[in-house]
């Protein structure tokens, strides 16, 4: 575990090397934000409720949303593991008692944490802008389910990731993928639109996917879901597949690792 | 002095290049034009969604906003086919040192640098955005003549190079901070505004992206130049903007070029 700690510690030292760059990103999501504000802000002028939800539920559910991106998104991952790959980097982990998913997973924590510290610094500029406009629930029992919602989050995002970037194995670029599933994944895990005004035999689909925990889904314990939605089944319900997704997306990951090793030629020091 | 036809032909000897290079990886352009065909759905989607629930959006019915991220979707699409790469490439180059190669060439750095790669998917997906914007139109019942079409079109130009002027802004942080990784990210948060109705936009968001920031008036003049005809305010405001934010993102890599310092040894 040490050297995962030092793994970490790294990570956490390379990522404030680029603390500019989240920074930068961290403004531009206050904007993204606003774009939210002025979009359903005109959708809701007239119409007190849309789909269930409320104006003020609706910015709650994204300013949850896109703050938790900050602790739980996989931004670069793929594009980093594909480089390690491409590049032959990978093979001083084969030569060594280093588990490449663990190293990767240590070095993602430590970018969330720094990434994380600015969401919250986003998050304390621009709650004072939209706090009146939002409807914060105060349940305790939604904190407690959230976080473990947003871990496991955490780790299918990762999971995910960390299968794409082994497309590098295979292809070499892997870019194009990665933006495709991004536009799918943006769509179905409730980035564009709370996934409560889908269709009804969408949503029900989409619940059972793995794009449903990736943001939905925590989001949706942290803010309370439209009627049905709203109570502590829902919650535990839901948390026992995120887990299942969690562990086949772990598994998935290593599947992808071996067999993707059986194709790589290691050429070069 | 370099003629414009020096920089004519350096631009069609890069695109046939790029042209010739976008059929051997056939693959590649296979997914990266799937890639922009999603995103265009991600969009059009999203207005399905909300549109499925309330009648009015600031008073912009369904298909005038499709006409407009139509439009929004169509500027984006001819800045990804002619620009996006090469720029995208500067932020790495400058980082790398390889921004050398560019300097060593024989032309404006800035025109060397962005015009280096014409992406093919970029122009097939312009297609399917003006396919949206022909669609919208037809289901709102109008038959914009022979002017309309060419003031629309001189406007989604105008759009086009404020977009790249943007881009180009954005990009030019290379040359001051240590990585310019997800910058890009940056560009296409601002430009989400553009996918939305002016009349949306109130209070201080409307003195910031309605009359400071280009990012309203690049989408919306074009398209309400099809839906109400000419309005000399939206064309003068558009012309200005462009002019404005060309020059300011010429002097922004001008400024940053001379703190250039080669990485290489």
């Amino acid at each position: 575990m040490i050297k995962y700690g030092h793994a970490f510690v790294i990570g956490l030292q390379s990522n404030l090397v680029y603390r500019w760059n989240y920074a930068v990103r961290s403004l531009f999501w206050f904007c993204h934000l606003l774009v939210v504000f002025i979009l359903w802000g005109a959708a809701y002028a007239g119409n007190p409720s849309i789909g269930g939800f409320s104006f003020p539920r609706t910015l709650t559910y994204f300013v949850v949303v896109f703050v938790m991106q900050f602790f739980v998104g996989a931004f670069n991952e793929d594009y980093l593991i594909s480089e390690d790959i491409r590049n032959g980097l990978i093979n001083q982990f084969l030569l060594k008692p280093i588990n490449y998913f663990a190293y990767r997973l240590s070095v993602f924590s430590a970018a969330r944490v720094v990434s994380g510290a600015f969401g919250i610094l986003s998050l304390a500029v621009a709650l004072p802008f939209f706090i009146a406009h939002m409807d914060v629930p105060h349940e305790g029992w939604r904190i407690a389910l959230g976080v473990p919602a947003m871990a496991l989050t955490a780790m299918i995002q990762f999971s995910m990731a960390y299968c794409f970037g082994m497309l590098a194995f295979w292809f070499l670029e892997i870019q194009g993928f990665v933006i495709l599933s991004m536009a799918v994944e943006t769509l179905l895990g409730g980035q564009i639109v709370p996934l409560d005004l889908l269709p009804r035999s969408v949503f029900n689909v989409v619940r059972f996917t793995p794009f449903f925990y990736q943001a939905y889904f925590p989001a949706a314990i942290l803010t309370r879901a439209p009627a049905g939605r709203e109570g502590i089944e829902f919650a535990l319900h839901g948390l026992a597949i995120e887990a299942i997704w969690a562990f086949l997306l772990v598994c998935l990951a290593e599947a992808v690792w071996r067999r993707g090793l059986r194709r790589h030629t290691a050429a070069g020091g | 002095m370099i003629s414009l036809s020096h920089y004519l032909r350096i631009w069609l000897a890069s695109a046939r290049y790029s042209l010739i290079r976008a059929t051997m990886f056939r693959g590649d352009l296979f997914i990266w034009s799937s890639v922009e065909l999603f995103w265009i759905s991600v969009n059009v989607i999203m207005i399905d969604v909300i549109y499925s629930h309330t009648a009015t959006v600031a008073h912009w019915t369904k298909y005038e906003m499709l006409l407009l991220v139509g439009t929004s979707m169509l500027i984006q699409r001819f800045l990804m086919a002619f620009f996006w790469s090469g720029i995208f490439e500067m932020g790495r180059n400058v980082r790398s040192g390889l921004f050398d190669f560019v300097l060593a060439q024989p032309g404006d750095p800035l025109f060397m640098a962005s015009t280096r790669k014409l992406e093919l998917d970029g122009l097939l997906n312009s297609v399917v955005a003006g396919g949206l914007v022909i669609y919208s139109a037809g289901r709102l019942g109008l038959h914009p003549g022979a002017a309309d079409i060419a003031l629309y079109a001189c406007m989604v130009a105008c759009g086009v190079v404020i977009h790249y002027s943007a881009l180009v802004l954005a990009m030019s942080l290379a040359f001051w901070i240590t990585s310019s990784q997800g910058v890009e990210g940056s560009y296409f948060t601002l430009m989400e505004f553009s996918r939305l109705p002016r009349e949306a936009f109130k209070g201080v968001a409307s003195v910031v992206f309605v009359w400071v920031l280009p990012v309203v008036v690049v989408s919306n003049a074009p398209a309400r130049s099809i839906l109400h005809g000419f309005e000399p305010l939206w064309a003068l405001g558009l012309c200005g903007a462009t002019l404005a934010w060309f020059a300011l993102a010429v002097f922004v890599f001008r400024m940053g070029l001379r703190r250039y310092t080669s990485a290489s040894s």
